[in-house]
């Protein structure tokens, strides 16, 4: 068989496998990795009122990925009554977050400026991440929508990471290296991530020393965070079609390599 | 004297950002603050460049007929957003978060997930045990790759448990290596650019 013949079956057959898992409604269950639990318990145990800051630190290229992460833990956040301070770090992160962040505000009744807001975009991240350490107010004088910080009740004790509990980054990069290198190496800042699939693998030095506290990794990770919270979205429902993905690729390779072996012994 | 300013520049603010780490004097909190000013400033001028550097191009690729269709889209997105933005602000309804919403956003992840279409493509023409690393490799990313699957879980414990020392044990210590590697080498590079040993900032002298 050719080699476009073969690619065409095997594109085809990836797209059939995909779409047509992704119209199954099954629910599989998973369970939470330790990662994914202790990011939970983290803002389950936080007291009401408890500053967070949210930073959308990604494309929108990985947004089928990103955004049920990002739902789960906003939903989390706003259901145990956190504030959530908004920012991005990333020009296209600024307005898929203010999106998420209205929406997910709007679902549970949040006021705008008293329970939440969002900052906005800042350019050279690292001077960002550095300089909200001394002053937030000096790297964004105005939130998003051009108000003054000092106008805004949810802005009125909080002056540095000193007043923020937690930093959460959702990233489809290593951005959230420069918020560990930067915010939690010298402002002893804790941080979160919320990160790609493919990603994980490059943050677990820093979870395992404990630099990072905590990361939810993935649609799975997404699908985990949302059994922990009861509410189910995006994560659960692409957890059959990245299952049966998997499942496919897999089968490719064992298939690929029965052919290979079969081929060199008929070699001789 | 062209290359002898940006060398003292280089040596000054590199030391007063080496010393001003282990200093909270408020002079050196103050200049440290100005100087995170500074350098937002320095980027957002960096934007413009870079952004007239991508017009300058583009326009010279359409005078010579060279990918004009894309060139002249790419144009349109370039000038297009601004307006859009400085027309009818990027709140939520705004024309501008429509077009993000409903042409940028879907193209990137269109694009993006051609992705799973040629990693299922390679894994099937390329994934095979030729050698005994390559098997290795191989059985180590089958075991992942399993491992990661929710339904695994259901059938064994097992394989999430090897899944878990795979990455946590040989792929970690990998990992630590390289990011040590990566930082001392870092720091040495800042080290020389700071003393002015390094010189390929400057026109590769």
């Amino acid at each position: 068989m050719d080699r476009l013949r073969v690619r065409w079956i095997i594109f085809s057959s990836l797209f059939i496998v995909v779409v047509l898992s992704y119209l199954i409604t099954l629910r599989i269950e998973t369970t939470p990795s330790p990662e994914v639990r202790r990011a939970f318990d983290y803002l389950e145990n936080l007291p009401d009122s408890s500053v967070v800051m949210i930073s959308f630190d990604h494309e929108a290229s990985s947004l089928p990925e990103i955004q049920p992460i990002t739902l789960a833990l906003l939903r989390h956040a706003f259901r145990r009554n956190l504030r959530v301070v908004g920012l991005s770090l990333f020009a296209e992160g600024t307005a898929i977050g203010y999106r998420m962040l209205n929406k997910t505000a709007q679902e549970f009744g949040r006021v705008y400026g008293q329970d939440y807001l969002f900052l906005g975009f800042k350019p050279q991240h690292i001077s960002a991440i550095l300089g909200m350490g001394e002053s937030i107010r000096r790297v964004f004088p105005e939130d998003y929508s051009g108000n003054k910080l000092d106008n805004l009740a949810l802005m009125k004790n909080i002056s540095n990471y000193g007043d923020i509990t937690v930093v959460i980054s959702i990233a489809d990069g290593d951005r959230t290296v420069q918020w560990i290198e930067y915010a939690g190496a010298r402002y002893k800042q804790k941080i979160i991530a919320g990160i790609t699939a493919a990603m994980i693998t490059t943050y677990d030095p820093y979870l395992g020393s404990g630099q990072l506290y905590s990361a939810v990794g993935g649609l799975k990770g997404a699908a985990e965070y949302e059994n922990l919270d009861g509410h189910l979205g995006g994560g659960n429902r692409g957890m059959i079609s990245q299952t049966a993905a998997h499942l496919f690729i897999i089968s490719l390779i064992a298939i690929g390599n029965i052919l290979y072996f079969r081929n060199r012994k008929g070699r001789g | 004297m062209a290359t002898r300013i940006p060398l003292l520049i280089c040596l000054i603010f590199g030391v007063i950002m080496f010393l001003q780490y282990f200093s909270v004097h408020p002079l050196a909190k103050a200049a440290y603050s100005n100087i995170l000013d500074w350098w937002q400033i320095i980027f957002a001028f960096t934007l413009l460049v870079g952004a007239a550097g991508f017009m300058k191009n583009s326009l010279k690729s359409i005078s010579f007929r060279k990918e004009t269709p894309y060139k002249t889209i790419a144009l349109l997105g370039l000038v297009m957003m601004p307006i859009l933005a400085l027309a009818g602000g990027t709140r939520i309804g705004s024309p501008f978060l429509w077009v993000f919403e409903n042409i940028q956003a879907p193209m990137q992840a269109t694009v993006f997930s051609l992705l799973a279409f040629f990693v299922a493509s390679a894994s099937f023409r390329g994934f095979r045990a030729r050698t005994v690393p390559a098997a290795i490799l191989l059985v180590a990313a089958v075991i992942v790759l399993i491992g990661r699957v929710p339904i695994t879980e259901l059938l064994s414990s097992t394989f999430p448990k090897v899944t878990f020392w795979i990455q946590n044990y040989p792929s970690m210590a990998a990992r630590r290596a390289i990011l040590i590697g990566i930082g001392l080498g870092s720091m040495t590079t800042a080290l020389r650019v700071i003393l002015g040993i390094e010189r390929t900032y400057l026109r590769g002298e």
